[in-house]
């Protein structure tokens, strides 16, 4: 069950509270006093009609003992004095109506049948019976009618000041109450506002005021203590975050201090052992050029071996220096077609492949806003990447295409070589790591981390599947930038 | 001036009276009671017969006009009776406090024993004088219809004024003899004095 007034502000409960109080207990002080009123008026009036019918009575003895109409007449005029008697009768023994007031009344208006002694109630009157007796003798009956009009009239009136009463006190209550009712509203509603702005600001430094030393002072007392405690914790959690953010900030500081003094060593560790490689590399061209007839078979074959070494670390060198490079360089962002760049890198890479029967099928690729060259870098070491693992597949067959989703695009390379064993899944990107030998398929293990660290740059993912000697598909995802949505459609 | 009322009756009341006494007599008659009571009086002595007894109720005696608490109340006839047995029937049964209601019948001044109230059906004013001579000193409400009968010395006096009977006190004479007639009484009746004639 709900309370009536459930969710209504307090100040409106107190107010209802105590007008709903005020109220019954108005009414009911106004309904007993009126009700006793009313009995003790109707009894009083009844008295009073019996008195002067027992007064009247006892005159009227003799005046019926001797059959003394003129007399009766007399006595009877007499209750002119008692305006609301508007009819007395006096009955002679044998019940026969002998003298009645006012003159002017007609005998059909008194009652035939003579009644037991008593009074009562009849719509607006009040009509009564008394017997005329001398000495325990009955002489007659007297009969009186009273007209209750004069005492309706009145109750009217006592009607009317009571709903006037009710009225005025209810209003009275209400003003009053709603005076009275801020003494408790106002320290509570204060509270709440405090509450509020506590929440809405997280301002923890109000203070509530206390109004008064009551329960609702103690609450406040109480709220004001919640809220003292709650402000050091705060101050203390900040104060301990800004340390934390502090310590954050020097750390990151240092590691960035730390990464690129890795970064700087890494490549000048590169460019430094480049020169002395090519160093070597020249001359040992030089030496094979110059003295390789003076060497036997076996002393030609060992020196391609060295040179060819000497080239894959060139090409080793080469490759961590663009990847170290990767690191410092700023993406440059604009809309780019991949359909293009897909095609042109096909193009390029198709010629080196001779006669091997290749099957390529190119779907719709959407523009994307991309670092033009690295992303080129990208689809070049996948699309090669697809060439080099189908080498020894009959058949080639390459997919390029895409998937368009709300917020990113994800672009894929499919194809149906030598694939991989899922279980070194984690090694694929690692630098320098290699799924295959260097006698099987050649490379330097830094292509697909190159990509990677491209597509985390450009804020997408990469990943793969494969299974092994099946084939491998590579997809990469770049988000859609949301200004420049333009879509173009391939040829 | 409530001593100058008339005492009304009127005459439509007189017949169904009468009416009823007719009806009272045959019912008595059918119960075997001796025929020779019945006597219908004139309407005006029924009414008169009424009337004396309802002076019981408003005239009272000193105590020692009994001579035991609950010795009768006499109501006396002097002369002859002109109530027949109408006045025995209205007082029949009936009390004055403590006091039965009993009615004597004297023919000669002589023959007046100890009674309460006396009709006195004399006009005579020597034989009156005698029965005023003879009751002097005694609580006794005289009552009568003879002209003068209150100034000679009598109480109460009925006589006719509109066709109705009223009746006429002489205080003086009711206070001689100890009788206290109640104010009720007073206002419907004429009251004189000796001296005002």
């Amino acid at each position: 069950m709900t309370m009536p007034l459930g969710d209504s502000p307090i100040q409106r409960k107190l107010m209802t509270v105590i007008l709903m109080t005020s109220g019954a207990v108005l009414l009911l002080t106004c309904s007993a006093f009126f009700a006793y009123e009313f009995f003790t008026f109707r009894q009083t009036i009844i008295r009073q009609l019996s008195t002067v019918g027992e007064i009247v009575a006892s005159n009227s003895t003799a005046a019926l003992a001797f059959e003394s109409r003129e007399d009766a007449d007399e006595i009877l005029r007499g209750l002119k004095a008692e305006s609301h008697i508007v009819a007395a009768g006096l009955y002679d023994k044998n019940g026969k109506l002998f003298s009645w007031y006012p003159d002017n009344l007609v005998q059909t208006s008194f009652p035939e049948k003579i009644e037991e002694d008593g009074y009562r109630f009849e719509d607006f009157f009040l009509t009564g019976f008394q017997s005329v007796k001398q000495d325990d003798r009955r002489l007659g009956t007297l009969y009186l009618k009273a007209d209750m009009g004069a005492m309706y009239e009145r109750f009217k009136l006592y009607g009317a000041i009571a709903v006037l009463v009710i009225i005025v006190s209810s209003l009275l209550a209400y003003f009053l109450s709603k005076q009275l009712q801020r003494r408790i509203s106002k320290p509570v509603l204060a509270l709440a506002e405090i509450a509020k702005a506590v929440s809405i600001q997280h301002n923890y430094a109000v203070r509530a005021a206390k109004i008064a030393d009551d329960e609702l002072g103690d609450l406040t007392d109480a709220f004001n203590h919640m809220l003292r405690h709650i402000e050091e914790q705060t101050h203390e959690i900040t104060s301990f975050n800004q340390h934390l953010e502090r310590k954050v900030t020097e750390r990151t500081r240092e590691m960035e201090q730390a990464n690129r003094e890795l970064e700087a060593f890494s490549y000048s560790v590169s460019h430094d052992l480049r020169a002395p490689l090519r160093s070597i590399h020249g001359y040992m061209n030089i030496f094979a050029e110059e003295y390789a007839t003076q060497f036997d078979e076996e002393g030609r074959r060992l020196i391609n071996i060295i040179l060819k070494n000497g080239q894959r670390m060139g090409q080793l060198i080469d490759d961590l220096l663009e990847f170290s490079k990767l690191g410092r360089r700023e993406l440059v962002k604009s809309t780019v077609s991949m359909e293009d760049i897909v095609k042109n890198i096909w193009e390029e890479q198709r010629k080196m492949e001779g006669d091997r029967v290749i099957e390529l099928i190119l779907s719709e690729l959407p523009m994307a806003t991309a670092d033009s060259s690295t992303i080129r870098q990208v689809w070049t070491n996948l699309i090669s990447n697809a060439l080099k693992y189908t080498k020894q597949k009959e058949k080639t067959h390459i997919e390029i295409g895409s998937l368009n989703k709300d917020d990113e695009v994800t672009y894929y390379v499919k194809d149906n070589g030598a694939g991989f064993d899922m279980q070194y899944y984690d090694k694929l990107f690692g630098v320098f790591q290699r799924l295959h030998s260097v006698k099987e398929f050649d490379g330097t293990g830094v292509g697909l981390a190159i990509v990677q660290r491209i597509i985390a740059k450009h804020g997408g993912t990469i990943w793969a599947e494969a299974k092994q000697g099946e084939g491998a598909t590579f997809y990469f995802t770049l988000p859609k930038e949301p200004v420049s949505q333009v879509w173009m459609k391939g040829e | 001036m409530s001593f100058l009322r008339l005492f009304s009756y009127r005459f439509s009341d007189i017949k169904q009276n009468c009416l009823r006494t007719c009806f009272l007599l045959l019912f008595v008659f059918m119960h075997s009671i001796s025929l020779a009571t019945l006597q219908v009086p004139s309407k005006e002595y029924q009414i008169k017969a009424v009337f004396i007894y309802n002076f019981t109720q408003f005239v009272e005696w000193p105590s020692n006009a009994f001579e035991e608490g609950d010795s009768p109340l006499v109501i006396g006839i002097l002369g002859d009776d002109p109530f027949g047995s109408y006045l025995d029937e209205t007082v029949k049964n009936e009390k004055m406090g403590q006091h039965q209601l009993v009615i004597q019948r004297f023919q000669k001044v002589d023959e007046i024993k100890t009674c309460h109230i006396l009709f006195v059906n004399i006009a005579d004013r020597r034989q009156l004088d005698r029965v005023f001579e003879k009751i002097k000193d005694q609580n006794i409400l005289t009552v009568g219809d003879a002209s003068d009968f209150e100034r000679e010395g009598g109480m109460i006096r009925f006589f006719t004024e509109n066709n109705k009977i009223r009746i006429r006190i002489n205080l003086e004479a009711t206070k001689n003899a100890e009788l206290s007639v109640s104010s009720k009484l007073l206002r419907l009746a004429e009251i004189v004095s000796p001296q005002n004639n």
